[in-house]
């Protein structure tokens, strides 16, 4: 990606547009709440991107650090790690969701039965790329009545669904089941990429909450216990963010989404600290970071177990 | 440091412990935790029962509704009703801070006035001291009392505090005159809270259980709801709020949610629970030396800042760690059909960062060790 086009891309998250992108798949918690504008909205931003050409992005690692900062929440992601697999012809530009299981999953006949758990806005996917456990990357069409879904009910309140596919056809086989560790490395990283925008955007909301904030007189952010912890948090995403960006990450991209995951945990829980009460209150964006960023840095993998294989993988 | 628990002490336990694994107060905690969205639980049929036997304020003479119990008692109670999972805000804030300030320093009219109502769960009380721009700082406090005639005409902002909406009244500091010393013209009132003059609105949160921002406009009080002296609230609670802060409420939050972890987390994670179980049983400690020395009447205010700061950042952590050896199925609501441990660990982690913030935060207990203890210049 060229940095005219990052630097476009950041654009079309003006002032205006960005609070709006942070909160677009916000459902709060209510019985049957329905989705308001929010799918509306989300639909309008993947027309954006696709129209600046997010999709044929050369540097996705830089694309998802920037949707991290305005807190994107969408199939793009997802997206361009199926096109790794999948020829472009075949995708056109269509969002496509992840469908990774653990659990074993069967192919007979052209068709799939699997079970896949926190798969991301399946509702408004045109296909799903079911991977992990089975037989190899399939890519099969949404909307076949052999799906069922279901909306977690969730802290990120996103949109997380329970996908179960019985009997699925498979439209297209994507890629050699040697190809799949490759373009999870890929989207590992770029997962990494995005808790670290994620991060910074917490920081820079606690740090504005630092410098306006006044108690016993004076803003807090004088205080040395709050400035130095944010100075701390500032230094550690900046090696977080070197990381990532490294040409080499993807050798290291379990232990590198591991670090950011947990960087992003830090950063959001400090952020609230920092926010006092008020980082509470639903109308505050403090918890928004801190919600989503405990659903994101957990989404592809626990720090713990992405540790353990980073450490197997050397062997 | 953990008291030695005499024989009738560890029974108690047992019957408290009895009382609340049975099915119908299992079921209705249960319940408690997947109410309709937007609404919570106030007083229980579980207070009540335990109100009936005079356990819930057990360390409350018997004329105020207790059993004339110790303090030790008291903390065997809370312990086991969080480790429970009993909503513990509605009984914190009416017997352990607003019930403990009028014990301490009611006059007898207060104490007869509220006690019983609070200690059989008949009434309960909430706390109203934060405003939109005091809260760390709550000298700075803007909350008026103006005087009319031999009464009070209250008027300001209360904000961040809990459970007006199920309130019968609340502690609330006012500022009764203003001069260079800014706590000294602080008085501490008892507010009927269901009157003319008060508006409670809902601030909504990350949590289960929402935040109240209370309007007091004009409402009338009289000397009989001075707690304490008049211009002498800011002695009150110096008193009152470290008495709060033995920790105990977090340290039973962090067990149960770590035993809940254990049972859930997966293989190879074994290292970390042990390092979380030794913060948790540390944490314990703490909270039980601040307990031992009220029950000595010996409290200590460094004791108490170092308990709630431990407690706190170790029951935050914990609930963290859930999220991150578990993954996204720690973060399913109770409500949700695959919810893992009956939401505790999504429920804790909403609650998590008030945990550090709530009853004096982290930065403020490291404050005041560093000058209190280590004699560090403030
Ligand atoms: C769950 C919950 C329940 C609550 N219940 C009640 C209630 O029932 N009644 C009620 O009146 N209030 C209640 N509060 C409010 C609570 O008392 C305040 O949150 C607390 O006083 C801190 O104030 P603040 O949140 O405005 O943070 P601020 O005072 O604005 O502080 C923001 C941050 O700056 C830090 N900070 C402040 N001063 C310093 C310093 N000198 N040095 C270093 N760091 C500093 C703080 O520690 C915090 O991290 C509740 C709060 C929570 C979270």
């Amino acid at each position: 990606m060229t940095a005219t086009q990052i630097t476009e891309i950041a654009g079309f998250f003006d002032e205006e547009l960005a609070p709006i992108v942070r909160r677009m798949a916000d459902r709060p918690r209510a019985q049957d709440a329905d989705d308001g504008d929010g799918r509306e909205v989300r639909a309008m931003v993947w027309e954006g991107l696709v129209g600046l050409d997010a999709l044929g992005a050369p540097d996705t690692v830089r694309l998802a650090e920037l949707l991290g900062s305005v807190l994107y929440q969408g199939p793009l992601l997802d997206t361009l790690t199926a096109r790794e697999l999948v020829p472009g012809d075949v995708l056109g530009q269509e969002p496509v969701a992840l469908a990774v299981t653990d659990e074993p999953w069967r192919e007979r006949d052209g068709a799939i039965s699997a079970r896949c758990s926190f798969v991301g806005f399946a509702a408004e996917v045109e296909h799903f790329l079911v991977s992990g456990g089975g037989p190899g990357p399939a890519l099969v069409r949404a909307g076949h009545p052999s799906i069922t879904m279901r909306r977690y009910e969730e802290a990120g309140r996103g949109e997380a669904y329970e996908v179960e596919f019985a009997g699925t056809p498979v439209a297209a086989w994507a890629g050699s089941a040697t190809e799949w560790p490759a373009a999870l490395a890929g989207a590992r990283v770029r997962q990494a990429a995005y808790l670290v925008g994620l991060a910074q955007a917490a920081l820079d909301h606690a740090v504005e909450h630092a410098r306006t904030r006044r108690q016993f007189g004076q803003p807090i952010g004088r205080f040395q216990g709050v400035a130095f912890r944010l100075s701390e948090l500032s230094m550690h995403i900046d090696a977080t963010r070197l990381l990532v960006h490294d040409p080499g990450a993807t050798a290291h991209a379990a232990a590198c989404l591991a670090a950011a995951s947990d960087l992003a945990r830090t950063v959001t829980t400090r952020t609230m600290q920092v926010n006092g009460a008020a980082g509470m209150r639903s109308d505050n964006d403090a918890q928004l970071y801190y919600r989503r960023a405990a659903y994101e840095s957990v989404r592809l993998g626990t720090p713990h177990r992405l540790r353990r294989e980073s450490w197997d993988g050397r062997r | 440091m953990m008291p030695a628990f005499t024989p009738e002490q560890d029974g108690f336990r047992e019957e408290v412990c009895k009382l609340l694994c049975e099915d119908a107060v299992r079921a209705e905690i249960a319940q408690s935790r997947r109410l309709p969205y937007g609404e919570e639980s106030g007083l229980l049929e579980v207070h009540r029962r335990l109100g009936k036997l005079g356990w819930l304020a057990i360390n409350w003479p018997e004329r105020y509704g207790g059993s004339g119990a110790t303090i030790v008692e008291k903390a065997i109670l809370t312990e086991e009703m969080i480790r429970h999972g009993v909503p513990d805000n509605v009984h914190s804030l009416g017997i352990d801070i607003v019930g403990n300030a009028i014990h301490l320093f009611g006059t007898e009219e207060q104490k007869q006035r509220f006690l019983p109502g609070l200690a059989r769960a008949e009434i309960t009380a909430n706390v109203l001291f934060s405003e939109p721009d005091v809260g760390s700082d709550l000298a700075s406090l803007a909350t008026r009392a103006e005087p009319d005639g031999d009464h009070w005409r209250l008027h300001g902002r209360k904000i961040y505090n809990m459970k007006a909406q199920h309130s019968d009244f609340a502690l609330c500091a006012a500022r009764t005159s203003t001069g260079p010393v800014s706590f000294a013209g602080i008085t501490l009132f008892l507010v009927p809270l269901r009157s003319m003059g008060v508006l409670i609105e809902p601030v909504w949160n990350l949590s289960e259980e929402r935040f109240d921002l209370v309007t007091l406009d004009g409402i009338r009080v009289g000397p009989e709801d001075v707690l304490g002296e008049v211009d002498d609230g800011w002695q009150v609670l110096g008193k009152v709020l470290p008495l709060e802060r033995t920790g105990l409420d977090h340290s039973a939050k962090a067990e149960r949610t770590l035993a809940a972890l254990r049972e859930h987390a997966p293989p190879g994670c074994e290292e970390r629970l042990v390092e979380l179980e030794t913060r948790v049983r540390a944490a314990r400690l703490l909270a039980w030396r601040c307990v031992a020395n009220l029950h000595e009447g010996r409290p200590d205010e460094v004791h108490s800042a170092t308990a709630k700061w431990y407690t706190s950042e170790t029951a935050k952590e914990v609930a963290v760690a859930a999220v991150e050896l578990l993954g996204p199925r720690a973060l399913l609501d109770a409500r949700d059909p695959a919810a893992i441990a009956e939401g505790v660990f999504d429920a804790g982690f909403r609650e998590a960062p008030g945990l550090t913030l709530a009853q004096g935060s982290s930065e403020i207990m490291l404050f005041f060790v560093a000058t209190s203890k280590l004699g560090l210049p403030s």
